[in-house]
């Protein structure tokens, strides 16, 4: 029964023993599967490389602003070399800017006149390293992680490592140059507009812009017209002269008008009968903001002071401006000598339009110029500093001159400092945080306005006939919180609390100047 | 005496289950070290730097899991090495399976712990899971399966021969039914001939491997105290043969599983070094 070749049974002598041993099965099969998908595998990509542009070998779609770029991976990447960030200049950067947009040195002067940071870092990454593709169609671009900062800037985190604000840390006075106490205007405005909430009377000077972030610049029509400067507002009566460089006094309008000096075409329109004389005296009433005649006037007892100091005489203020805006002095100087030049064109005489021609040339350079964010621009030649004072003159002399000058600008120190016989340049702009942005329309839905602005008791004071001191209500008190008021909020799991909530790295934060044919 | 108490405290240990799991504790030791260190530089890396594929530290990630890939190759070929002396098969294997687990961590790391966007990448990343799974998927079945083999069964039989011992079991039992009286020949044709025609799956064993042969032989009690006393040598005979078929049709059940895992390992760790490849190409292209 049992087959002779048989080596012998088991299992209850029911099963022969293999005929011969059996070896364990090879895996070449497998070993073909795995190879035919290599192929196959291979086969896909170089076809996808040929002709899909290598949509199979991307790390995923790119952004929704970056999308059609998709179509050509040559738009960003160049082979076996990193995307540079020259790819990336090709359409964000300006043609034939000196310093990119976007480059680090840009970065360096952000909000700063210190060239001397133009130093470049080792720490200085590629565009891509921070705008990280290839993350989605709706992933965005610009929500950077605190690590690409935290490479050069050693802050730790919002909550643990971010210095205090400067303005807290160095106890700094807030650069309004304006005598404001805010409790007496909140009463007044509640007062007439017989409110009940006290942070509406904010909303009455403090008028937010379109976008919701920040506010509108003061405006003293709007804001402050219908109480202050009234028709019964007037000067002093103040000591005439007809030479205010050898005699301390002011200039009548009709002397004004017979001098015709540059600047002086506003003395044919003014309506002689607001200038009254008596005995070798003026006053004039009505006053205007910003008045003509007291501005002339003062320039010309400030030219009698400083004679060297012609910059100056240029502004309509002092050259008090928050770092990094001294071109706006240069500017409004410019504006000041095209409004000059543009009185010389009614004269008909040829030696005078050339000489203008010749002096618009000459405006037009110096305003390039202005445009080159590397220009050397110094606001303290625009300063008026006590070396400038006029050597001829004696103490009383000064004195007398001081005096004529307290008197003309009497009016107008209800709210301004008069200092060097300039008025104070007020800083009309509501942002105060030099390196941060902040955006008051997210927060005011989660807390009310005097929860944070809180350093000058306008709640307390609210609604009652006392006022704050003056120690405790003034312009000059930055009315911000410290830092850790926002860290109340601005914590892990909480409010957002990254770098890029509130600070921008590049120093152009519109959009829409972002591109290169875009002005 | 003193070999005695080593042999009985081996004894005592070899006892307990995890003993059963895992065949050597250096190196499971080893390996959950290396896990240790590699999520400790990961934390680092969230504290003092990005977490992304692209920084020198996902670059690290990336470069350290290729590196294991290709060390869990070689067990592979460990066979078509023998000329070298490679060493024990042993440590190739704990190797391979440590080796390639940590792997699996270090793709995740290199990914962030998130799925990637790119079709390549995303492929990559699936891959690199379902090798590491199919693989522990195979760990498990080897440890399990043939302990389930050994538990219950009376014989032992090669994978390939089961179809040849199938066959032989039906002959002999078609013989011995065809020499049988009447009864004992139709109860054959009713009850068992279609049981032996071929090897089943019976997935009940992967919980019993002896599950169904009660049933069997309550059958079979029955059928002795009918059958005329002639018949019944007969019976005992064909029970043996049914009860062998029992036992080749759990081992087919049990082993089908073992071998065929493979297929769902090996072929796709081909088309992983394909796609490593191709992402190595491109990574450094783009």
């Amino acid at each position: 029964m049992a087959d002779k070749r048989n080596k012998g049974y088991f299992g209850d002598g029911l099963l022969p023993v293999a005929k011969q041993y059996l070896y364990p099965s090879p895996r070449t099969s497998m070993v073909w599967i795995g190879g035919l998908a290599m192929v196959l595998v291979f086969g896909i990509f170089f076809y996808d490389a040929s002709r899909r542009q290598g949509a199979l070998v991307s790390n995923g779609p790119l952004s929704t602003h970056h999308a059609t770029f998709g179509q050509d991976c040559s738009t960003c990447h160049t082979p076996f070399e990193e995307v540079t960030n020259d790819k990336c200049g090709t359409c964000h950067e300006k043609y034939g800017a000196d310093l990119g947009r976007y480059s680090f040195e840009s970065h360096y002067l952000y909000r700063t006149t210190d060239f001397s940071r133009l130093q470049s870092s080792p720490n200085e990454q590629s565009c891509a390293t921070c705008h990280t593709e290839h993350q989605g169609r709706h992933v965005s671009l610009t929500d950077i992680s605190d690590e690409q900062c935290l490479t050069c800037h050693e802050f730790g985190s919002f909550n643990t490592g971010h210095p205090e604000f400067e303005f807290v840390r160095d106890s700094l006075p807030d650069r309004g140059n304006l005598a404001f106490p805010h409790t007496v205007h909140v009463n007044e405005i509640m007062d007439r507009q017989e409110l009940v909430d006290v942070q509406k009377s904010c909303l009455h000077c403090h008028n937010a812009k379109a976008d919701g972030k920040s506010f509108k610049p003061i405006d003293f029509e709007k804001h402050c017209g219908s109480c202050h400067l009234t028709a019964s507002t007037a000067t002093p009566w103040i000591q005439t002269t007809d030479d205010p460089s050898s005699t301390p006094g002011v200039l009548r309008l009709k002397t004004i008008r017979a001098q015709s000096a540059p600047g002086t075409r506003w003395a044919y329109f003014s309506n002689p009968n607001e200038y009254q004389s008596r005995a070798g005296r003026v006053r004039k009433r009505p006053l205007y903001h910003e008045d003509q005649w007291i501005l002339e006037n003062l320039k010309q007892l400030r030219q009698a002071i400083y004679p060297s100091a012609e910059l100056a005489s240029l502004l309509k203020a002092s050259a008090d401006v928050p770092p990094g805006e001294a071109t706006k002095l240069y500017k409004e100087a410019l504006g000041t000598l095209r409004e000059y030049a543009e009185e010389l064109r009614a004269q008909p005489s040829r030696k005078v339009q050339q000489e203008l021609r010749r002096v618009e040339k000459l405006l037009d350079v110096i305003e390039r110029r202005l445009e080159d964010p590397l220009a050397p621009v110094d606001e303290t030649r625009f300063v008026l500093s006590p070396a400038q004072l006029n050597p001829d003159l004696s103490e009383e002399q000064l004195s007398s001159y001081r005096e004529t000058i307290d008197k003309l600008t009497q009016p107008c120190q209800t709210c301004h400092r008069v200092e060097n016989a300039t008025i104070a340049r007020v800083q009309k702009e509501q942002d105060k945080l030099v390196r941060a942005g902040f955006n008051h329309g997210d927060h005011i839905i989660h807390t009310n306005c005097l929860d944070c602005h809180n350093q000058i008791p306008i709640q307390k004071y609210a609604a009652m006939d006392s006022t704050a001191p003056a120690s405790k209500d003034r312009a000059a008190i930055f009315n911000l919180p410290a830092i850790d008021k926002c860290q109340s909020c601005h914590a892990d799991g909480n409010a957002p609390n990254t770098c890029v909530s509130c600070h921008v790295f590049h120093p152009n934060k519109s959009r829409a100047n972002l591109l290169r044919y875009v002005e | 005496m003193k070999m005695t108490a080593v042999y009985q405290r081996k004894r005592r240990t070899a006892s307990r289950w995890y003993n059963k799991l895992i065949k050597s504790p250096a190196w499971l030791l080893a390996f959950l070290v290396a896990s240790a260190a590699c999520l400790g530089t990961y934390v680092a890396n969230g504290i003092f730097g990005r977490v992304h594929p692209s920084t020198t530290w996902g670059w690290g990630y990336g470069i350290a899991a290729t590196v294991l890939f290709v060390g869990t190759l070689v067990y592979g070929l460990r066979r078509r090495l023998m000329r070298f002396r490679p060493g024990r098969t042993f440590h190739y294997l704990q190797f391979h399976v440590y080796g390639g687990t940590l792997f699996l961590l270090l793709v995740f790391m290199h990914t962030g712990f998130q799925v990637p966007h790119g079709v390549l990448t995303w492929w990559l990343w699936f891959f690199s899971l379902w090798i590491v799974l199919s693989g522990l998927v195979g760990v498990v079945l080897q440890k399990w399966i043939p302990t389930m083999l050994a538990s219950d069964l009376n014989v032992e039989v090669n994978y390939d021969r089961i179809p040849d011992l199938t066959e032989e079991l039906r002959e002999r039992a078609e013989t011995l039914a065809s020499e049988s009286g009447p009864e004992l020949r139709r109860w054959y044709r009713r009850k068992l001939a279609d049981g032996l025609d071929a090897p089943h799956f019976r997935p009940l064993c992967f919980v019993n491997a002896s599950a169904g042969r009660s049933n069997l032989a309550r059958q079979l009690e029955h059928l002795r105290r009918v059958l005329p006393a002639e018949q019944k040598e007969e019976l005992d005979e064909l029970e043996e043969i049914v009860s062998a078929k029992h036992d080749i049709d759990a081992h087919y059940t049990l082993q089908t599983p073992l071998r065929w895992w493979l297929v769902l390992h090996l072929p796709v760790g081909l088309l992983l070094i394909a796609l490593i490849g191709l992402h190595i190409f491109t990574v450094l292209y783009y």
